[in-house]
C-alpha cells in the first residue's frame, strides 16, 4: 500500500539545522536560566519581604498600596460591602483602577444580613 | 535509533531551508507568536508574584479587625464599645486603631494616615516613599498642610519609612495620637477600629462568632476573609487582562491560519515536487510537524525569557501606566519571583494550544496535495 | 465562575477537543463504514488521505488532554486557598457536586486516550493499516462521548464554583467515620490493605514481566494493571498517606501533592499513571497480534509496553515502600 521508504537525500547535513538547534539550545538554557536567576532573586529579596512583614505585623495593616486613588481601592478589605457604590446610591465606579476589582464577595460570617449588601 | 534521528535531523534541515526561503513571512509570523506569550507571561508571571507576595505579608495582618457600622456605613467607636465587648477567652489583645485618609491638593494624592503608639515627638511625621518622592522631600524638611479645621499645620519629616516595604507603606504617614487628633479634629475617645490579636488561631472563627453575636452593629474582618479577597482579586485581574487579549490570542490564531492556508503556489509546487520524488504525505506531515515545533518551541522560549526579564528585573515596565490608573501615588517594588509550573504550563497551553489547531487542518490539505495537480497546473 | 487562566485554558483545551472530534465524527463515520483497503476508489484514496489528518487530530486532542488531567489536578490544589475550609485539592473540588465526577471523568479519558494513542500507534507500523476500522469505531464510540462528558462537567463545575462556598476538607471527607466510600477506605485496617496492596502491584508486575520474557497472558497483564492502579489508589488512602504525613489519620490521597510533603505524590502518581496506561495498552493491544499486518511489529511493541508496565510499578512500589520505611510513623507492631 505505501510506496517505496523515505531515503534522505544523498546530501550531508548543512550547517544550517546546527546553527537552528543551537539557537534552540540556546534558548533552552536561557530558559532554564531565569529559573536559576528566579532562586536568586527570590534569595536576594527576601529581606524586602521581611521589612514589608514586620512593619504590617508593628502597625496592624490590612491592605497593600496597589491603587490609592479611593477608599475602596486603597482598602478592598476594609470597604463597606456594598464598595462600589458607597459614596451614594448612583456613584459609578469612575476610577480606572475599580475595572481591576472583582465584584464584591458576600461572604460573611454568621451574620444573616445584618447588613445591607 | 541512530536512523530515526538522522532522518529527523534531515527534515528539520528541510524545515529550516524552506523557512529560510519565505524569510519575512516566517519571521512576522514568530515576532508576532514572541509578542503573544511575552505579553501573556508577563501578566500571569507579574499578578502570580504579587499575589504570593501579598499572602506572604498580609498573613501577618491582624487576626480580626472589628468595625462599627451606623446605617451600613463605617463609623467611629465610641470609647465605650470595648467594654461593651463581653471578656472573651482566647482573644489575647484589643487595640484601638486610629487611621484615616487625607487629599493632598499640591500634588493630588490621597495619603493614608495613621496613629501609632510609638510615632516620633509630637509635630514630627514618619512618611511613606512614593509619598517622599511625590512631595520631593527629605528627613529634617518641613511640610505644611491645611487640615479639616481650616487650619495649617506644619510637620517636621522625621524619616522616610523603609524603601523594601515600600507595597505596604508607600502613602503612609505616620504620627502620634494627639497629631493626629488635631489635625483631622477627631472626637476624643473615638477610634476608628479595633485590631483584635487571638490567641488560637483555630479559634478566630468561633471569637469571630461570639463577637458578632454579642455585638449586631460590629462587622468583623477576618485575616482569612483578607487573604481570600485579595486571591480572587488578583485572580480576577489576571482573567480580566486575559478577556481583553483573548482577542489577540484569537487574531493571532487567525494570522497562523491563514498564513498556513494561503499556501503560495511556490510552496504547494514545492511539496508536489517532494512527493513526486517519493515523500510520502506522512513525510510532509512530520516535516510540518517540525515547522510548527520550532516555531512555537522558538516564540514560547523567548517569549517567556522576554518576559521573565520585562517583570523582575525591569520591574514592569510597561503595565506601570495601566495598573497606575489615576494614582498619584504608585509603590515601587522589587518583586521575589514566584514560577510555579502551573503558571508555565497553563501558559504553554494557552499559547500553543490555539496556534496547533489553526494550522492543523492547513497542513493537513498541503500534505495531501497531489503532486500531478499541481505541477499539471 | 471563577475567572482565572488556568480555568479558561482547561476550559478551552476540552472545547477545542470536543470540537475537533465532534467535526470530525462524520469522517470517522465514513471511514468505519467505506474503509476498503483492497480498493482502488476515489473514495477508499480520499478516505486514506483523511486518516493522516484524523490521527493527527486526536493524537492532538489525545496529548492535550492528558496534559489537562495534570493541570486540573494542579490548580485543584492551588485553588483551596479561597475557599472556607478547603486546605487542599478536595476542598476545592468538593465545593459543588461535579468536582469530583470531572476528575474521575478526565482519568477515564487519560487512559482511554493512552490505549487509544497506543493502538493507533500499532496501527501505523503495520503496512496495511489493519485497524482502521477498530480505531474509528471506537472514536465515535469511546473518546467522543467521554471528551463531551469531560467538557460537560468540567463546565458545570467550573461553572458553578463560587468562592463563598464553605467547603468540607479532606480530613472529614477521608475520614473513618465518613458515610461514603471514601470513608469505608479510609476506615481500612491497614493490615489487610498492605497485604491487598503489596499483592495486587507485585501481581501486575509479575504479570508483565511475564508477558515480556514469555510473550504469553497478556489479558492477565492487562486485568492485573487495571486492578493494581485501584489497589493501589486505595492503598495510597488507607495506609501510604497515613506514612507519609506520618499522622494515624490523615487519609487524604491529594495534600501529598503539596510543598509540604515534599511533592511526593508526583513521585508516586507519575510511575503509577504510566505503568498502568502501559499495563492496560498491553491488554488492548495483545489480542490484535495475531492480525496478518500486525504479526511482526505487535509482539515487540507489546513486550516493549510490558517492560516499561512492569518496571513502572516496580518503581512505584519502591518509592512507597521507601517513603513508608522512612516514616515516623508506626502503624503496625510487628
Amino acid at each position: 500500500m505505501r510506496p517505496a521508504p523515505f531515503r534522505p537525500l544523498p546530501s550531508r547535513p548543512r550547517p544550517a539545522s546546527t546553527y537552528v538547534l543551537g539557537v534552540f539550545a540556546a534558548l533552552i538554557a536561557a530558559f532554564a536560566a531565569t529559573f536559576v536567576d528566579a532562586a536568586r532573586l527570590r534569595a536576594e529579596r527576601a529581606p524586602h519581604t521581611q521589612a514589608s512583614i514586620a512593619l504590617t505585623a508593628r502597625l496592624g495593616l490590612t491592605d497593600p498600596v496597589l491603587m490609592t486613588e479611593a477608599r475602596y481601592l486603597r482598602h478592598p478589605s476594609q470597604a463597606d460591602l456594598h464598595a462600589h457604590f458607597q459614596d451614594h446610591p448612583l456613584a459609578f465606579d469612575l476610577f480606572p483602577g475599580g475595572s481591576l476589582l472583582p465584584p464584591p464577595r458576600h461572604a460573611h460570617l454568621a451574620q444573616p444580613s445584618a447588613t445591607a449588601d | 535509533m541512530r536512523t530515526w534521528l538522522n532522518r529527523q535531523r534531515l527534515l528539520i534541515e528541510y524545515t529550516v531551508a524552506a523557512l529560510g526561503r519565505r524569510r519575512a513571512r516566517s519571521l512576522g509570523l514568530l515576532l508576532t507568536y514572541t509578542a503573544v506569550v511575552f505579553v501573556l507571561a508577563s501578566v500571569m508571571l507579574f499578578t502570580h508574584a504579587l499575589r504570593q507576595e501579598a499572602a506572604r505579608v498580609l498573613a501577618h495582618s491582624p487576626e480580626v479587625v472589628l468595625q462599627h457600622l451606623v446605617a451600613g456605613r463605617h463609623a467611629l467607636i465610641p470609647a465605650d464599645y470595648l467594654e461593651r465587648i463581653p471578656r472573651q477567652r482566647g482573644v489575647r489583645e484589643m487595640t484601638p486603631r486610629l487611621w484615616g485618609y487625607f487629599y493632598d491638593p499640591v500634588v493630588q494624592a490621597n495619603y493614608t494616615f495613621m496613629a501609632t503608639a510609638d510615632a516620633p515627638p509630637p509635630g514630627h511625621i514618619l512618611i511613606g516613599p512614593a509619598m517622599a518622592r511625590a512631595r520631593g522631600v527629605a528627613p529634617g524638611n518641613l511640610i505644611a498642610w491645611r487640615a479639616y479645621d481650616g487650619a495649617v499645620h506644619t510637620f517636621t519629616v522625621a524619616g522616610i519609612l523603609d524603601a523594601h516595604s515600600e507595597l505596604m507603606s508607600a502613602d503612609l504617614v505616620l504620627l502620634g495620637e494627639d497629631d493626629f487628633r488635631g489635625f483631622f479634629n477627631y472626637p476624643e475617645g473615638q477610634y476608628t477600629d479595633i485590631a483584635i490579636a487571638v490567641r488560637n488561631p483555630r479559634e478566630v472563627r468561633n471569637v469571630a462568632t461570639r463577637l458578632s453575636e454579642a455585638l449586631p452593629d460590629a462587622r468583623l474582618i477576618l485575616r482569612d476573609e483578607v487573604l481570600r479577597t485579595y486571591a480572587a482579586l488578583f485572580d480576577w485581574r489576571q482573567g480580566i487582562v486575559l478577556a481583553i487579549l483573548s482577542g489577540a490570542l484569537l487574531a493571532f490564531a487567525l494570522l497562523a491560519w491563514d498564513k498556513a492556508s494561503g499556501l503560495a503556489a511556490e510552496e504547494r509546487r514545492e511539496i508536489g515536487i517532494l512527493k513526486a520524488i517519493g515523500w510520502e504525505t506522512g513525510d510532509v506531515l512530520r516535516m510540518k510537524f517540525w515547522e510548527g515545533a520550532l516555531l512555537s518551541g522558538t516564540a514560547f522560549l523567548s517569549g517567556y525569557v522576554l518576559a521573565h526579564v520585562h517583570v523582575f528585573h525591569l520591574h514592569g515596565a510597561l503595565f506601570r501606566p495601566v495598573l497606575q490608573g489615576w494614582a498619584v501615588l504608585y509603590p515601587r517594588f522589587a518583586l521575589p519571583p514566584e514560577i510555579d509550573p502551573l503558571q508555565v504550563l497553563t501558559l504553554a497551553l494557552l499559547t500553543v494550544l490555539p496556534y496547533t489547531v489553526a494550522v492543523l487542518v492547513p497542513c493537513w490539505r498541503a500534505a495531501t496535495t497531489d503532486p500531478d495537480a499541481v505541477m499539471r497546473s | 465562575m471563577i475567572l482565572q487562566p488556568a480555568i479558561i485554558a482547561l476550559l478551552l483545551c476540552a472545547a477545542l477537543g470536543f470540537a475537533a472530534l465532534a467535526l470530525s465524527s462524520p469522517a470517522s463515520w465514513q471511514l468505519v463504514r467505506h474503509w476498503q483497503p483492497q480498493s482502488g476508489s476515489r473514495l477508499q484514496l480520499a478516505l486514506e488521505r483523511r486518516t493522516y489528518l484524523m490521527s493527527v487530530l486526536v493524537r492532538f486532542v489525545l496529548v492535550s488532554q492528558i496534559a489537562a488531567l495534570l493541570l486540573f489536578v494542579y490548580n485543584a490544589d492551588r485553588m483551596a486557598v479561597q475557599f472556607v475550609g478547603a486546605m487542599c485539592a478536595v476542598g476545592t473540588l468538593q465545593a459543588n457536586a461535579w468536582g469530583f465526577p470531572a476528575l474521575l471523568a478526565q482519568i477515564a479519558l487519560f487512559f482511554a486516550a493512552s490505549s487509544w494513542l497506543l493502538l493507533d500507534h500499532a496501527d501505523r507500523q503495520a503496512r496495511d493499516y489493519p485497524l482502521v476500522r477498530l480505531k474509528f469505531a471506537a472514536l465515535l464510540v469511546v473518546l467522543l462521548p467521554l471528551t463531551g462528558t469531560v467538557l460537560a462537567l468540567q463546565g458545570l463545575y467550573f461553572g458553578n464554583l463560587r468562592a463563598d462556598v464553605i467547603t468540607s476538607c479532606c480530613g472529614s471527607l477521608f475520614s473513618a467515620d465518613s458515610p461514603s466510600v471514601s470513608g469505608t477506605l479510609a476506615a481500612l485496617p491497614p493490615r489487610p490493605a498492605m497485604l491487598a496492596f503489596y499483592f495486587s502491584v507485585l501481581l501486575a508486575c509479575a504479570a508483565n514481566l511475564h508477558y515480556r520474557l514469555r510473550r504469553r497472558g497478556a489479558w492477565l497483564a492487562g486485568a492485573s494493571s487495571a486492578l493494581a492502579f485501584v489497589a493501589a489508589i486505595v492503598g495510597i488512602i488507607a495506609f501510604v498517606s497515613l506514612y507519609i504525613y506520618e499522622h494515624p489519620h490523615h487519609h487524604c490521597p491529594f495534600c501529598i501533592l503539596q510543598a509540604e510533603h515534599g511533592y511526593y505524590g508526583y513521585a508516586l502518581y507519575l510511575p503509577l499513571f504510566a505503568a498502568s496506561a502501559c499495563g492496560l495498552g498491553v491488554g488492548v493491544l495483545a489480542p490484535f497480534s495475531a492480525r496478518p499486518g500486525l504479526r511482526t511489529v505487535m509482539p515487540a511493541l507489546c513486550a516493549r509496553l510490558a517492560g516499561w508496565a512492569a518496571a513502572g510499578f516496580a518503581l512505584f512500589l519502591a518509592l512507597a515502600t521507601l517513603m513508608i520505611q522512612s516514616s515516623n510513623l508506626i502503624l503496625l507492631e510487628s
